[in-house]
């Protein structure tokens, strides 16, 4: 697709990508294994990370920590959010959905940052997310109530700020 | 019980809730997408707050890290599987039969 990042991947991108993959996949294997047997992770993590630096399709986006950090802050509360309001739809005697299909025009570029608001959409509240239409780079999305849709506009707001200017080229 | 036993206990129980709730609504929503809706989110905040009472419990950082891995994992499982199902529902047309009326 036409976007700004998926043309070829510069060697020197594919060094940033290899970072920062090493990096969690590092994170990863402590999580697991402890500090014993760094070495061995060390040399796993780096294997995964040259294969993915090897095949990867787009140029990497720059490293955000503090930006992520916000956005799992905001992802904890609308999850909270998103429990609460099935929970408060599926228990009284009476169902609170009116179910309907909307499309939303999706303003983010192609590759990751409409993965992500795809992947993100079915876990806010109100919202699932059902076609992704790459022609009309539209998401179909199937709402328990029409109000639902406002979370997907706040979604969108988040991922643009986390992805905001140009990838690292 | 101690201070954090007792907080350990408040999650659990509430994440037990959470469990509870999309369970319910999985039975009583009319049509896939709904039952969906009822799977995705109220078990996405169900996993959390049992992962982190566990956490709690455990007072280890390792044990803690690794509940955090489950339920990164848990949320990527159910997001694909739910965009999948509901995609492959849609496409067989799920949306144009009048779901039964809800009681």
């Amino acid at each position: 697709m036409a976007a700004d990042h998926s043309g070829s991947t510069q060697p020197h991108q594919r060094l940033i990508w290899f970072f920062q993959v090493l990096g969690l996949l590092l994170l990863i294997w402590i999580a697991l294994n402890g500090l014993d047997d760094l070495l061995v992770g060390l040399l796993a993590a780096a294997a995964g990370a040259g294969l993915g630096a090897w095949l990867v399709p787009e140029a990497p986006y720059p490293w955000r920590p503090l930006r992520w950090l916000r956005f799992a802050v905001f992802f904890l509360w609308e999850s909270l959010k998103g429990g609460l309001d099935v929970a408060v739809r599926a228990l009284p005697p009476r169902l609170l959905i009116e179910p309907t299909f909307i499309d939303h025009p999706v303003a983010l570029p192609a590759g990751k940052p409409t993965t992500l608001l795809v992947s993100f959409v079915s876990l806010l509240p109100g919202t699932l997310s059902v076609e992704l239409d790459e022609q009309r780079h539209c998401l179909v999305v199937h709402a328990l109530t029409a109000e639902g849709m406002a979370s997907v506009d706040r979604l969108e707001e988040k991922l643009k700020r986390l992805f905001a200017g140009a990838p690292s080229a | 019980m101690t201070a954090s036993e007792g907080l350990a206990l408040l999650l659990l129980l509430a994440g037990s809730g959470f469990y509870f709730a999309g369970t319910v609504g999985l039975l009583r929503f009319p049509d896939a997408f709904c039952r969906l809706h009822a799977l995705t989110k109220a078990d996405n905040l169900g996993l959390c707050l049992i992962c982190a009472g566990l956490a709690v419990l455990s007072a280890d950082w390792r044990i803690a890290s690794v509940l955090f891995l489950i339920w990164l994992l848990g949320l990527l499982a159910a997001t694909v599987s739910a965009h999948l199902i509901a995609r492959q529902a849609r496409q067989a047309g799920a949306d144009n039969i009048d779901p039964p009326e809800a009681s």
